[in-house]
């Protein structure tokens, strides 16, 4: 089942955050619910978060329940995982998703395949915040997704907010599951004030306990004619696309998938079915990647769904550069997201 | 009528300007009083501005306005 977003058509009323607030809402109220909520990671106590992500919380909770840590990341996220299996319902903040490589083995073989090697007896309730995506010239060990990787792993649901609403829906979704859940927030939808303004990235967040269930796409924008299933900040850029496409009349949905595991298969299929033609937008990789998971789910289940060759609008296999022009070439911008609609309808 | 500016983050350097960064509210709306109104910037740190008092807010500045801190950037109504 797919989830309508109404408040597009609805008049904007209620109170809005960005999302990196509406990110901090979710974790203030869960750590007010819970005692056994704790947050650690670097630079996560006065500092906040370099992304934001924790404004506040130290100074509110206290620095038994908010810590900074050292830098080592196999320390503190192993320390998670222990605290995890003793009862705690911790969330580990890695600074930035491409510094996985220094703590990947309490990720994957710890934090991901307890619950399957005790037999289901023991659960490892955390949630593994990190910050993912390029776009404003920080190198290609600082500016990738790597959600292919993390949901290729078996043992984890991985989770990606595009609005502020889902945010705060999916932070408090993730800290109340059972599971390992990595949830990923790209510095491009935060809202920052240092980073290049995007007006989707403020929008009308609910006020109280909010849950946004994991593992349910949301239909961002209806449309008729071709499916752009996406998620993270590309959703902002393909809404863009199809608000400018639609004064031509071609009437593009927009697909924000929200999670990679579990994925919602059903809410790709209905919609593909609805336009027959279907193009992915995702930051990630191209190859061995979500976008050819997505094609995959239609071929395996109904290859005549589709009018058209899937387009597939994704990182380039490379490093992504540094240089400003560089790397805007390399990301899914509005450009080529539009090219790749006009071509499937062609 | 309350009036709402610019905060003074920068109290060494009262004449530096700071950034209108982000509005919340929308002109001709009702806040309560406590509620979120804006981020700005000084330098490189940011502060939150929240409504003094309830009402109809008048927005007298705009995103990506530069600003002497302690200016009027709206009224509350």
């Amino acid at each position: 089942m797919t989830q309508t977003d109404t408040r597009s058509q609805a008049p904007e009323t209620g109170r809005r955050l960005n999302t990196a607030k509406a990110m901090v809402e979710a974790i203030a109220q869960e750590m007010e619910r819970d005692p056994a909520v704790i947050y650690l990671g670097e630079d996560v106590g006065p500092y906040g978060g370099i992304f934001s992500s924790t404004t506040g919380l130290q100074e509110r909770f206290g620095k038994d329940r908010v810590i900074d840590t050292p830098i080592s990341e196999t320390a503190f996220i192993g320390m998670a995982v222990g605290a995890a299996t003793e009862g705690m319902r911790p969330i580990a903040e890695l600074m930035f998703a491409d510094f996985m490589g220094v703590c990947l083995d309490q990720i994957y073989n710890h934090m991901a395949k307890i619950h399957y090697f005790s037999g289901g007896n023991v659960t490892v309730p955390m949630v593994l915040t990190t910050a993912v995506g390029g776009g404003y010239s920080d190198g290609g060990q600082h500016s990738q997704t790597l959600w292919g990787t993390f949901a290729h792993l078996p043992g984890m649901k991985v989770v990606v907010p595009a609005t502020p609403a889902d945010a705060k829906g999916l932070m408090t979704a993730a800290v109340r599951d059972d599971s390992p859940v990595v949830y990923m927030f790209h510095k491009g939808v935060m809202g920052l004030p240092w980073m290049a303004k995007n007006p989707r990235s403020v929008d009308v967040v609910p006020e109280g306990e909010y849950v946004v269930p994991i593992g349910k796409a949301r239909t961002a924008r209806a449309g008729t004619d071709v499916s752009v299933v996406t998620l993270s900040l590309s959703v902002h850029h393909a809404l863009d696309v199809a608000d400018k496409l639609a004064g031509e009349g071609i009437d593009a949905e927009v697909l924000d998938l929200r999670s990679l595991v579990p994925l919602d298969r059903t809410a790709i299929l209905e919609s593909v079915g609805k336009t027959g033609r279907l193009v992915v937008v995702d930051e990630d990789y191209h190859s061995f990647g979500l976008s050819g998971e997505v094609t995959a789910t239609v071929a395996d289940e109904d290859p005549t769904l589709l009018h058209a060759p899937v387009q597939r609008v994704t990182m380039p296999d490379i490093p992504i550069p540094y240089a400003h022009g560089l790397e805007y070439a390399v990301l899914p911008r509005h450009e080529r997201i539009e090219a790749a609609i006009r071509k499937v309808l062609a | 009528m309350t009036e709402v500016p610019f905060p003074p983050l920068d109290e060494t350097h009262p004449d530096t300007e700071g950034v209108l960064v982000t509005w919340y509210v929308a002109d001709g709306e009702t806040v309560a009083t406590g509620q979120l109104l804006a981020d700005v910037q000084v330098e490189k740190v940011d502060a939150e501005v929240t409504a003094p008092t309830g009402g109809t807010i008048r927005l007298l500045a705009g995103e990506g306005s530069e600003l002497r801190q302690g200016a009027l950037i709206a009224r509350i109504e």
